[in-house]
């Protein structure tokens, strides 16, 4: 072996004299940058800009029907405002935002305590997501994901914990870890309880066209969901906010019984399509990683993808666009451009689109923390969600406060590490930023009065041990789930990395106006008059916990493009890739196809989440529930 | 007769210049078909392949740039969890190989620590009977050997057309793979305990019968 110190032989002392002609290896000074500077394209039929969820979703769309797309991103990484990004990033991430350069973003904040010695961490092994989100195992999305192939490429985990806090009080829990007659006997209910909460399960998986059903629902369907359940189905406010806020992901008291009803029902018919659990999350990644998979999809149907490229000119006349790389492209047809990617020369025209939509903001704050949380997750789940229903919080809090809890185990943070999603929609931000700093001490609380427990749990070989006067004492009381008042924690949670930061959009947080879009109130419909109507914008991330909204966002654009959403994926995909796998040439033992894709029937059928949020169509062959063995 | 050891799964990701012949050297290895004026891309997700090395059987799973290499576009997707890559270069293209060395530095940087990297030299038939004078060969085999040597690569010359070697580049790979990383927890399509859920069964079927084993 050659010894350290000895010097490695040059490539041309190692080159043979005879066989080789050093002159036509180019100068290595191409190493760091050998690809091609600029695009090599003359024309495409549609420009988008910005590689978030719904733009990318939409490039695989047009692709797959062969369109011709370019889709750049003025940022070096994808995802856009729905990125998936390393602390690194994020610092840059935060500089930029403040600095004004980053449209709908502001207020940005990162705190990483300690020095280098004390608050150790490697950037690349965080996954942070700008706009995390769930999945529900029904859903538009996750039917897309299959049919498109494009699920392949992502690592789905299960989700079963929802906890909803309450009475200061954290103990209370929606667990779908047993089975699912049991979510809600996670604490005793009196018999008239549990009979009430069943003859409502059994109303809402109720097909929507029985006579009955449809009455209710058109009577009731303005009503606030609180009041309704009151007086329609007797429940009480634990039970309420289990259903409200917990399981159906509702934000605020104002919520409306159609709206809610959907909502539940999103949830209980994604119970049991994969698991007794109804969300998943995707591996190392929400959004930013399903942007990469439809990217990456986009780009075997033909789309040429090029980041760190921005528009810099755009004549309607000609059609000609110019980019920061000095190429020309002619575009046949359209521009899609994200909110943030809204080039100078066209920031007129934005505001003009924009002036008359109402404009909500999203708060979010993101906390990594050295612990792995699995006090709060089921056995086999890496995650977990929390929810702080309206008042629950001492700030008052008008809007629920949800929080997505992830550990090492999702790939987005070292092992003994999770990270604290959580945001809320209040619109006043002094008021939201109290609200999230609140949700996150009463976690941090929990947390570590829950570890205390723990501690104590060694010595209990015996639940009791005598006093002093030799009566019996309940030692173990703190796992019994009491409140948090008298629970002053002794410790402060470690903490990696805090990041705060406010995100504006024009999508409802109902999801309201992209599920019913009009050219009133989304930009999407918006006409940029004196750009010949070849420019569409598309919106911000909504504040909606799950996935939903997206598809139809992207089905919103793409009509506007082509004129229709009839042939939106439609591509038949079965076995082109099996083909190969039945023909082995090395003969070896081949164990036949490898891998079968059938498509999930539920999720084949599965409803756009349009239906299932305003619930309008129904499919009766899901009751995961049985609910007809339901009733007591 | 026993049960033939359950595949091992390994991601495979093709890196190098476009028209190096990357796709070709997967269609030859996964349908032994080359196709002279193929498309530029191939499959809708990623090809699979089993190839049987003594008593292992490696199931990869070959993923093509579709392009994205071109203005270095990869995502970090694209990198995550493979096991083993192959970077190509066209050994009639000396700037094919001067961008091998690229992402041969590129893999080092984004893929997991313990990859295998197969250099692979593409079109060996287009100097296969080159007399010395006159050839169509712009990098020595010297020199392809001498920076696998370097960065610890497999190295190996191949004609997707011919098929020359093709096997091998799949075989090397595979011999070289440890046992240990391929039982790691990053295993593709396995019920796991790190909780993946398989979306390829159906879900009203379950659980699904290791019966579509045609043996």
């Amino acid at each position: 072996m050659m010894s350290r110190t000895e010097r490695r032989k040059s490539m041309a002392e190692r080159r043979p004299s005879v066989s080789y002609t050093p002159s036509v290896i180019p100068h290595l000074a191409g190493l760091e940058k050998p690809q091609e500077p600029s695009l090599k394209i003359d024309q495409c039929d549609v420009l988008i800009m910005g590689t978030g969820l719904v733009e990318s979703i939409l490039a695989a769309s047009l692709s797959w029907q062969g369109v011709q797309v370019l889709h750049i991103d003025n940022k070096n990484y994808y995802g856009d405002s729905s990125s998936t990004l390393t602390i690194d990033q994020l610092k840059k991430w935060c500089m930029e935002v403040n600095s004004g350069r980053l449209q709908h973003f502001q207020d940005a904040q990162i705190y990483i305590p300690g020095g280098k010695s004390t608050n150790k961490f490697n950037s690349k092994d965080y996954g942070i997501d700008l706009s995390p989100k769930v999945m529900f195992c029904k859903s538009d999305l996750l039917a897309l994901l299959i049919k498109s192939r494009v699920y392949k490429y992502l690592e789905f985990q299960s989700l079963s914990n929802f906890h909803v806090f309450e009475n200061d009080d954290f103990s209370q829990k929606i667990t779908t870890q047993t089975s699912k007659e049991d979510i809600f006997t996670d604490k005793s209910l009196s018999l008239i309880t549990k009979r009430n909460l069943m003859k409502f399960l059994k109303f809402i998986l109720t097909d929507n066209k029985d006579p009955v059903k449809k009455k209710i629902l058109v009577d009731n369907g303005k009503v606030k969901v609180q009041d309704f359940l009151v007086k329609q189905f007797n429940l009480e406010l634990p039970q309420i906010n289990e259903l409200v806020y917990s399981i159906g992901l509702c934000i605020n008291e104002g919520t409306e019984t159609r709206e809610a009803m959907a909502k539940i029902k999103r949830f209980l018919v994604s119970f049991d399509v994969y698991g007794s659990f109804p969300v998943m999350v995707s591996k190392y990644g929400g959004p930013g990683e399903i942007s990469q998979g439809f990217c990456r999809s986009a780009a075997v149907a033909g789309t040429t993808y090029k980041l760190n490229t921005s528009l810099v000119d755009y004549d309607p006349r000609s059609k000609i666009a110019k980019f920061n790389d000095g190429s020309h492209v002619k575009i046949n047809e359209k521009l899609v451009i994200s909110p943030t990617q809204v080039p100078k020369f066209l920031q007129s025209n934005y505001n003009e689109v924009t002036e008359n939509l109402k404009q909500f903001s999203i708060t979010r704050l993101i906390t990594v923390v050295r612990r792995d949380c699995k006090e709060w997750m089921a056995e086999q789940d890496s995650s977990a969600i929390v929810v702080f229903p309206p008042h629950s919080l001492p700030t008052n809090n008008e809007q629920s406060v949800q929080v997505i809890i992830q550990n090492g185990n999702t790939g987005v943070c070292p092992e003994g590490q999770s990270i604290w999603f959580s945001h809320t929609s209040e619109q006043d931000l002094n008021r939201a930023k109290q609200d999230l700093e609140s949700a996150y001490e009463k976690m941090e609380a929990s947390l570590l009065r829950e570890a205390n427990a723990d501690l104590e749990g060694a010595f209990d070989d015996q639940d009791f041990v005598l006093s002093a006067q030799g009566t019996p004492v309940f030692v173990n009381s703190f796992k019994l789930g009491e409140s948090l008042q008298n629970f002053v924690p002794k410790e402060k949670l470690e903490i990696v990395c805090k990041v705060g930061y406010v995100q504006k959009t024009y999508a409802n947080p109902d999801l309201s106006n992209i599920f019913h879009a009009t050219a009133e109130d989304n930009v999407v419909l918006k006409n940029v008059a004196d750009a010949e109507n070849d420019i569409l914008f598309s919106n911000m991330p909504s504040a909606e916990l799950s996935y939903d909204g997206n598809i139809s966002e992207a089905k919103l654009i793409y009509q506007k493009i082509t004129g229709s959403d009839e042939d939106f994926f439609d591509v038949d995909f079965e076995d082109d890739d099996d083909d190969y796998d039945n023909n082995d040439p090395h003969d070896s033992s081949n164990l036949g196809s490898s891998t079968t894709l059938k498509s999930s029937s539920s999720n084949a059928l599965a409803s756009d989440n349009e239906d299932v949020i305003v619930d309008s169509s129904d499919d009766d062959d899901h009751n995961p529930f049985g609910a007809d063995e339901m009733e007591l | 007769m026993s049960f033939p050891n359950p595949a091992t799964s390994v991601k495979l990701v093709l890196l190098g210049e476009a028209a190096v012949g990357k796709s070709s050297l997967v269609l030859r290895f996964v349908s032994n078909d080359f196709q002279e004026n193929k498309e530029p891309t191939i499959g809708a997700a990623f090809l699979t392949q089993k190839c049987t090395i003594g008593e292992r059987t490696i199931k990869y799973e070959i993923w093509d740039t579709a392009g994205q290499e071109r203005f270095a576009s990869l995502a970090p997707m694209y990198y995550r969890n493979a096991q083993a890559a192959i970077v190509v270069y066209d050994i009639t293209k000396p700037a094919s190989f001067i961008k091998a060395r690229h992402w041969v530095k590129e893999l080092h940087e984004q893929a997991s620590k313990d990859i295998t990297i197969a250099l692979v030299g593409n079109k060996y038939d287009l100097v296969e009977d080159d007399t010395e004078e006159e050839s169509l060969r712009k990098v020595s085999v010297e020199e392809g050997k001498g920076l696998a040597e370097e960065e610890g690569l497999l190295f190996f010359e191949t004609s997707a057309k011919t098929s020359y070697n093709v096997n091998d580049v799949f075989i090397g790979i595979g011999s070289k793979i440890p046992e240990a990383a391929s039982a790691g927890p990053n295993q593709i399509h396995q019920t796991n305990n790190d909780g993946r859920i398989d979306l390829t069964s159906d879900p009203n079927n379950r659980p699904r019968a290791a019966g579509d084993c045609a043996c």
